[in-house]
């Protein structure tokens, strides 16, 4: 555990961060894929611009909101980030998008450590 | 979530793919129904689509041959197109070729009819939308739930004892359903069980997606649960989950589905090439003059239409009769929301598939004109009241046999006028219903922001002072506004037919299959706020003191366009717009004529009436020929295309490419406006060259299930595309030409090299040969530039026709 501060009420603890950038009509699945994964929260960014294999997205189309891509970010333990990676795998091999997943480091960690047990309902 | 259910998720997702969207009948969507190929070169997906719904991708040899016969394939395109592919026989051999391999029966689809018919009924039974009398139990628990709860008393299912003890989660029982299957064949597996019922296996898809249909909020359906329901219904019928010849399908499907090149493709080519070469001659023609052709001075009035193919034709006709200048812009009119009309609770959400609606606008009574309310409600209340005691008389089972004692005279002369007098029937309507004031006349929009009204799960009511602006902006922007008339005119358009379960596919795309009228009286209420207009000055978009925005519906089957009541006007405004009105009544019987000489048995001295006949005749199968024959999508100042008769086969996206220096304007009319037009113009080819397939079939045998959709016969797929009736003149002459779109935009080629380069979207419908663009160039002389494949440009040297694909190409 990587400690560098003196005062208790800065400690940082360890986390995954994990980063998709997808195409807005797999919003939906990607956001619920996060619902149920147990994450106890993460952030959206619609309308991102960028290049990637297929050629450069555009970000803000005025009458065009299937084309941009969207990017998520959710932070939490080692296994709940594992979840969301096999969720996520199967889907790259025939779509195109990118996840990255990273070490960091929160200082309110059970902000982050979010629900038990993972959900899976549905209709 | 365990590991093997969240692949197992991914697995449907990435199944659902090759899959389109269905939208249901009330908002009916032009789209493509190989969507879900469109990252494929079209002959590719055609191919696949051969492969997993065995529907023809090409126009079939009987089309082809009336198109030569008739002359609209150019033999010197054909010779060129025949040599590209290394065919080198004779037309008339290649023809008679194809016919000998057409004999070829097609394979139908494996021996799961009773598993389609299960599942077919339950869905219709789960998704109906107030067709049915009894409602199937349990639907608010989802479909798989209320499924789970019934299907083991179906008597049909010789095995139902094995539907006991499911799992309660649909993804735990698609898990289950799929023990026996290799994880590796899971995804082949489910996309085979979606293509076995695509129309609903894509309606589904579109459901499931949509985060604002109230019947999926009442009733959720998600592809899990269809198809954690279809895999257990296989298993109580006593089929295998996973066919023996399915991964022989799969594997036809990565070789493309046959083995030989397809001939007719060329025989395309040339059809498209004959109809572009045609058009482009003629632009270019038109093209120098286009800086000093229009009206001249300030025009009297100016009127926005939809770009759809059929305002070309009343645009044309109302500027030969006076100083009018008109425009075509996409028919939402750039406003994405959601209308709820007076005195109904539903929520219409009213701009393209491809736009989130972002705000709602509500229609309420005007304090001032309570009186006109009154009268309106009264009357309003009085038919529903019978509509209901009938209704109730009828499926009461103790008074139903009285009631047809008691009316049966009653109904069968209804049933004769309605049959023999049709168009003496609608005379009737019309006076009836002029007792009864329309909601415009007493009725305001919401356009104010309501913090008070706005809903948790809902979108804001209103529109803010700057949102309002903006909009206003953005429209101007597009169309390249430079002066304003005393009167400008919103036109949306919507169709008035009888009997016609497609009614909304004739009615605005861009309104998502609904009238355009109340986006364009938003939009005129709007420009008439002073604080928009101050502003829109701020913002360098001067609009006249003396400047008026008005709204009207042009109706396409009849070609009447109505203003809606209209603001305060001066007497000159007035003026106007009483001369508007006559010119519009010149302009309807000279575009109902126009209509008539292509509409079978309509004679153009009598074209109003017969219109007015067709919209109210309710045995009439083709009320009006919606957007058949559409071929191109012009963007371009009117100037280029004034004066010109495209025969309703272009969309009009009016453009000024001078007063879009970024090209802000032309990207977003080319990944909006232009997208919606090549899904419209999918839908017409895919329904013309398989209409059993990928249209509709007759609308003789058609039923309508569930309030949702259609149905041939009794029971089977729904069926997405188009009616026969709305395509062919008669079961073997057709109407629509089925072309791919050519989108030609009337600007500097570097600037539509830009947009095209940032969008991928666009890059890969032109690249994959999903429509093409050509660009005529006012920098360059008008010179034609052709986008190839791959993002090169082709110019046409002065050379004869026949020539002009070996020209040199430019780097993107």
């Amino acid at each position: 555990m990587s400690d560098t501060s003196h005062s208790p009420e800065h400690t940082l603890h360890p986390l995954k961060k994990i980063e998709i950038i997808v195409k807005g009509k797999r919003e939906r699945f990607v956001q619920e894929l996060l619902d149920r994964s147990g994450v106890s929260g993460y952030t959206i960014h619609r309308n991102v611009a960028g290049r990637g294999a297929s050629g450069f997205h555009e970000g803000h189309l005025l009458f065009n909101d299937e084309a941009s891509l969207v990017m998520f970010f959710a932070v939490s333990d080692q296994s709940k980030i594992q979840a969301i990676i096999n969720g996520l795998s199967p889907l790259f091999e025939s779509s195109s998008g990118v996840m990255f997943v990273s070490d960091t480091q929160v200082v309110r960690l059970k902000k982050f450590l979010g629900a038990e047990g993972p959900q899976h309902g549905g209709a | 979530m365990p590991t093997d259910l969240s692949v197992l998720r991914a697995r449907v997702e990435n199944a659902a793919k090759v899959l389109g969207r269905c939208w249901p009948l009330q908002s009916y969507i032009a789209a493509n129904p190989l969507a879900g190929l469109e990252k494929l070169p079209f002959d590719e997906a055609v191919a696949q689509g051969e492969v997993l719904y065995k529907g023809r991708g090409y126009p079939n040899v009987a089309q082809l041959r009336a198109a030569w016969e008739t002359g609209e394939i150019d033999a010197a395109h054909l010779a060129d197109r025949l040599d590209a592919h290394g065919l080198t026989d004779a037309p008339a051999q290649l023809l008679d070729q194809m016919e000998t391999a057409a004999e070829t029966p097609v394979p139908n689809r494996s021996g799961d009819g009773p598993l389609n018919r299960a599942m077919a009924k339950w869905l219709a039974a789960f998704v109906d939308q107030g067709q049915a009398t009894w409602a199937m139990p349990h639907r608010h628990e989802g479909f798989y739930t209320a499924w789970r709860a019934v299907a083991r008393f179906d008597t049909t299912l010789a095995h139902r004892d094995r539907l006991r003890d499911l799992p309660k989660r649909p993804l735990e029982a698609l898990a289950l359903a799929l023990s026996d299957v290799e994880a590796a064949q899971w995804e082949t597996t489910l996309r085979y069980h979606m293509a076995a019922l695509p129309g609903w296996a894509s309606f589904i898809k579109w459901r499931s997606q949509d985060r604002h249909d109230a019947w999926q909020g009442a009733h959720p359906i998600t592809m899990t649960g269809y198809l954690a329901a279809r895999l257990h219904t296989a298993r109580a019928i006593g089929q295998p989950v996973a066919p023996a010849n399915l991964f022989d399908e799969a594997r036809g499907a990565t070789r493309n589905g046959r083995d030989q090149p397809p001939m007719a493709a060329p025989w395309l080519e040339a059809w498209e090439a004959t109809y572009r070469e045609q058009l482009l001659a003629t632009l270019e023609r038109a093209a120098p003059a286009v800086d000093t052709t229009g009206v001249a001075g300030r025009p009297k009035a100016q009127l926005v239409f939809c770009i759809d193919v059929r305002s070309e034709v009343i645009r044309r006709h109302l500027e030969q009769t006076g100083p009018y200048q008109t425009f075509g812009y996409a028919g939402f009119f750039g406003l994405p929301m959601q209308f709820q009309p007076y005195g109904s609770d539903a929520q219409i959400t009213s701009c393209p598939p491809i736009v989130d609606p972002k705000h709602r606008i509500h229609e309420t009574r005007s304090r001032t004109r309570e009186e006109t309310a009154a009268t309106h409600d009264r009357w309003v209340a009085l038919g529903q009241a019978g509509q209901r005691l009938i209704k109730s008389l009828k499926h009461n089972v103790a008074a139903a046999f009285g009631f047809v004692e008691a009316s049966g005279g009653l109904f069968g002369m209804a049933m004769a006028v309605r049959t023999l007098m049709p168009g003496w029937l609608r005379t009737q309507q019309q006076a009836w219903t002029q007792h009864v004031p329309s909601p415009d006349t007493f009725c305001d929009l919401s356009l104010d922001r309501a913090l008070a009204a706005d809903q948790p799960e809902g979108l804001p009511l209103g529109l803010s002072t700057e949102e309002r602006s903006y909009y206003a902006e953005a429209a101007f922007r597009l169309m390249g506004w430079q002066q304003f008339a005393p009167v400008v005119v919103f036109t949306g358009h919507a169709s008035h037919t009888a009997n016609n379960p497609y009614n909304s596919s004739l009615d605005c795309g861009a309104c998502a299959g609904h009238p355009g009228g109340p986006n364009a009286r938003t939009l005129a209420a709007v420009c008439n706020d002073p604080a928009v207009r101050e502003d829109l000055s701020a913002r360098g978009i001067d609009i006249p003191d003396d400047t008026v925005f008005l709204a009207a519906e042009h109706t396409t089957s009849t070609d009447v366009v109505q203003l809606f009541h209209p603001p305060a006007l001066t007497k000159a405004q007035a003026g106007i717009v009483d001369q508007l009105r006559q010119d519009l009544r010149t302009a309807r019987a000279n575009t109902t004529a126009e209509r008539a000489r292509v509409l079978q048995g309509s004679r153009p001295a009598h074209a109003v009436a017969d219109t007015e006949r067709r919209a109210a005749d309710w045995a009439e199968t083709r009320p009006e020929w919606g957007l058949s024959g559409n071929a191109a999508f012009i963007i371009a100042p009117r100037a280029l295309t004034a004066g010109l008769s495209l025969d309703g086969r272009a969309f009009l996206h009016a453009y000024n490419w001078r007063t879009d220096d970024r090209g802000t304007a032309l990207e977003t009319i080319m990944t909006g406006p232009l997208v919606v037009g090549e899904w419209i113009n999918m839908q017409y080819y895919f329904s013309t060259v398989d209409n059993a397939v990928y249209g509709s079939g007759s609308k003789i045998t058609q039923n309508v299930v569930g309030n949702v959709g259609v149905w041939q016969g009794n029971g089977g797929d729904l069926m997405t595309g188009l009616p026969l009736q709305s395509l062919q003149v008669d079961d073997l002459t057709p109407y629509h030409h089925p072309l791919r779109l050519l989108a030609v935009v009337y600007a500097p080629q570097g600037r539509v090299s830009r947009i095209v380069e940032r969008n991928a979207q666009l890059r890969s419908l032109f690249d994959h040969e999903w429509m093409a663009l050509t660009v005529l160039d006012p920098e360059q002389g008008n010179r034609r530039c052709s986008y190839q494949p791959g993002g090169t440009w082709a110019i046409p040297s002065a050379e004869p026709r026949g020539t002009q694909d070996t020209e040199p190409t430019l780097a993107l």
